[in-house]
């Protein structure tokens, strides 16, 4: 047994312990999870009219209907990187405001990368698809889900996933991955929803609705939750 | 026979540093790791401490060159920011090694035997 002694003061598992107490603390602390989700719901609901009233539907005699969503293409790149710039400060603001510094800024990289790739991925199929039209058999599951995964709805998902990591936070870890199964596996935000007789607009801004109303009620908790820690 | 002992073979505790192993001066360390940069008020308000002790603990982490103390106004209101150096970081992430180290040891060796 060894005879080297440690004081009182120094008791190797208080002192670690108290190390993790203070770390979890301050994360707790430069959290503005709330204020995140809101912006991104808010980005959401205003892009539904832009979606609905800069659609271009032509349809032909034979009852198809050929569609473009030059309305997402025009008001999302700008809007995703609007809405990371103001988390980004936001964040900055709220934290300094407490005293600390904050992580904030790999997210705000990784929210504009996304924007950059869906934005490229979207002018892209603008100018290969009208030369190139999609064959007429079903198109693979996984063609599907990168259609999906490559609209701004996923892409905030993604840039939320890197927050949640950012901040070792997993109660958003967890609402972003139900998030993100939502917009890829459940809703047809590429494609629309609904019944028949509500129109090609109205079956693409239903799931954005959802979309939305998820991200608002993400936020809603968040902020209870904050409230509560209080 | 002579030769290095094996690093392995020897305590943990022989190792720790003075001035990290202590619980507010390594509480500041934690905090401002994660923090990145934190101000005066806020470890005056997590760790419990008057003004005096707390500067007290920043001068030896100071004086050892593991953090930074930046002082500046906000508007009217005088405000001190701390950031961490490398040395500083370094430092706390040996002393969170050693402490693990530690608990291990206390775990398997350091256990009384019955007689």
């Amino acid at each position: 047994m060894t005879t080297a002694s440690v004081p009182a003061d120094g008791d190797p598992r208080r002192l670690l312990s108290d190390v993790r107490a203070l770390t979890r603390q301050v994360r707790l602390d430069q959290r503005v999870t709330w204020l995140a989700l809101l912006v991104l719901a808010t980005v959401t609901l205003v892009g539904i009219p832009f979606d609905w009233f800069g659609m271009t539907v032509r349809c032909l005699p034979d009852g198809s209907c050929e569609f473009s969503r030059r309305g997402v293409l025009y008001y999302w790149p700008a809007a995703l990187l609007l809405a990371y710039a103001t988390i980004a400060v936001c964040y900055v603001r709220a934290a300094r405001a407490r005293g600390l510094g904050s992580r904030v800024l790999p997210y705000a990289i990784t929210g504009a990368v996304t924007t950059v790739v869906f934005t490229a991925a979207w002018v892209a199929a603008a100018l290969y698809l009208p030369s190139h039209p999609l064959p007429e058999q079903p198109l693979p599951y996984w063609w599907l889900l990168l259609d999906r995964l490559l609209t701004p709805w996923s892409m905030i998902g993604i840039a939320l996933l890197v927050l949640a990591r950012l901040e070792r936070n997993l109660a958003l870890g967890l609402f972003t991955v139900g998030y993100l199964a939502m917009v890829l596996l459940v809703l047809p935000m590429n494609n629309g929803w609904g019944p028949p007789h509500w129109g090609i607009r109205a079956g693409m801004a239903l799931p954005q609705l959802v979309s939305a109303v998820v991200l608002l009620l993400g936020a809603a908790g968040f902020a209870a939750a904050r409230r509560r820690h209080r | 026979m002579t030769g290095n002992p094996d690093p392995s073979d020897t305590h943990p505790a022989t190792g720790l540093d003075d001035v990290v192993h202590q619980r507010v001066r390594l509480g500041i360390l934690a905090i401002t790791h994660e923090a990145r940069r934190v101000e005066f008020g806020y470890l005056r308000t997590q760790l419990d401490l008057t003004a005096g002790n707390l500067s007290k603990h920043l001068s030896v982490l100071g004086d050892a060159g593991l953090i930074e103390v930046e002082k500046g106004y906000e508007g009217r209101r005088g405000r001190t920011w701390i950031t961490l150096t490398a040395a500083g970081g370094t430092a706390l992430a040996d002393e969170v090694e050693r402490l693990k180290l530690l608990i291990a040891r206390i775990g398997t060796t350091d256990v009384p035997q019955d007689r």
